[in-house]
């Protein structure tokens, strides 16, 4: 315990590290997901199939694996990428693939009367989007975004396997120095506590999560699942 | 740096087996990690007390934390309280725990889609509720859940990539080792892409036909 009080400042340091790139993540994930959640939304069936190809891409194949190839990968195209933003790339693509299909959803949860309404009283269809199915469809997609969010942070840690010093890494730097300087192996109880603060982060999230989920559902509209929609 | 096919070919005994690895220790702990949801899922649904808020807990504590720090605190953790595993076993251990989780729930929510007229018909013929969840129930939960079961399983055998960030040696592990010493990244990363895409689409896509299937009975 008091191995953890002391070496506070050195994890608080990897939080924000994970939260900023959480940040990041989200903010990218969400204009990826809006751009081609839209587009898997339009009638052409070449422009489903393109978005469904890179939807299924980036959640099919397993996340370190698409970290470890930008990240490994991008020297041999000639631009190395720090560490940071080879991770941010690889979380923002499999992220925007999730949220791609959580906005999908929600516009398709928009009951069809409403786009034709709009077609009928002349709206261009880029105003059907801006005026009338992304509003509604917000509604919807929040329960299932929440829960994208405590994924987004859980999968942060996989920047410790390539060297940012987020939440994980900064723990296991703590676990390396005690067995170097005072030649004890706190692994259990660091990682202990690594679990329990990613617990306690992303549990309030998936309790909104599951609350903004119920009222939706309260108030009559199907909100996107979650379930359906999220891939680990 | 183009692709050399030739140097491909040569890694292809190295990756199978470390493919092999990959099989076999999904293939294990998707089997465990089922008989893990099947008795936590009935834990929850008889309300033994404390243990099912034990298996509740549980399967929160797993779904709202990182797969890789589960990991590690099993492979770099329990050493220190005296649970020593392999490699092998630490990583297996760790995907059982991860996909009996959602295992539970899967089974938790077959189980809670039985129609309740089959629960009073069973009590009404005597069956216990031990009986009634091991002959009517789970036999009807399973097939309404085998669908996000087998999704889970998929979910399995794609995280087992995790895996390499102990040092297994399974596919992936193979393939970012040749990486590091052979720098040649195309051909490596090429394959990880075709071989993932490969098992996680056909299984996906065999688990919508079955899913097809279950519901004919049902369908009009």
């Amino acid at each position: 315990m008091s191995l953890i009080l002391e070496n506070l400042p050195l994890f608080f340091i990897g939080l924000k590290s994970t939260l900023l790139l959480a940040a990041v993540t989200l903010a990218a994930a969400t204009l990826i997901g809006v751009f081609f959640g839209t587009l898997g939304s339009l009638k052409p069936r070449w422009l489903r199939a393109l978005v469904a190809l890179y939807v299924e891409t980036f959640r099919d194949i397993p996340l370190i694996v698409t970290i470890f190839a930008i990240f490994f990968g991008a020297p041999f195209l000639g631009m190395p990428l720090e560490p940071f933003p080879a991770v941010a790339l690889g979380l923002s693509l499999w992220g925007g693939a999730n949220a791609a299909e959580i906005v999908r959803g929600g516009i398709a949860s928009v009951a069809s009367g409403q786009a034709e309404a709009a077609t009928a009283l002349g709206l261009r269809l880029w105003q059907i989007y801006l005026l009338v199915l992304w509003p509604q469809a917000l509604r919807a997609v929040l329960p299932a975004y929440t829960g994208l969010l405590a994924l987004i942070i859980q999968s942060t840690s996989l920047g410790a396997l390539v060297g940012v010093t987020e939440f994980l890494k900064a723990g296991g730097l703590v676990i390396e120095r005690s067995t170097v300087m005072l030649g004890i192996n706190p692994a259990f109880e660091i990682y202990s506590f690594v679990l329990l603060v990613y617990f306690l982060l992303c549990s309030i999230l998936t309790t909104l999560s599951r609350r903004l989920e119920r009222r939706l559902a309260s108030s009559g509209q199907r909100p996107v699942a979650a379930r359906d929609a999220l891939q680990l | 740096m183009e692709f050399d096919l030739g140097y491909l070919l040569q890694q292809l005994p190295a990756l199978r087996a470390g493919l092999l690895l990959t099989v076999e220790a999904s293939g294990i702990a998707i089997l465990l990690s089922l008989a893990l949801g099947l008795l936590g899922a009935s834990l929850r649904v008889l309300r033994v007390p404390v243990l099912s808020q034990a298996v509740a807990f549980y399967v929160e504590f797993i779904r709202n934390t990182p797969l890789l720090v589960q990991l590690f605190f099993v492979f770099f953790g329990l050493p220190v309280i005296g649970v020593t595993l392999s490699l092998f076993w630490s990583g297996v251990l760790a995907l059982v725990l991860w996909a009996g989780a959602f295992q539970v729930e899967n089974i938790r929510g077959g189980l809670l889609a039985v129609s309740p007229g089959l629960r009073e018909a069973a009590r009404a013929l005597g069956l216990g509720r031990a009986q009634y969840l091991l002959l009517v129930g789970l036999p009807l939960a399973v097939r309404i859940g085998l669908p996000a079961m087998l999704n889970t399983g998929v979910s399995l055998i794609k995280n087992s990539a995790y895996l390499s960030a102990i040092g297994v040696q399974e596919f992936s592990g193979v393939a970012f080792d040749r990486i590091a010493s052979d720098f040649r990244a195309f051909e490596m990363l090429a394959v990880l892409l075709v071989g993932y895409l490969a098992v996680v689409l056909s299984l996906s896509a065999g688990v919508r036909l079955l899913e097809h299937r279950l519901q004919a009975p049902f369908r009009r």
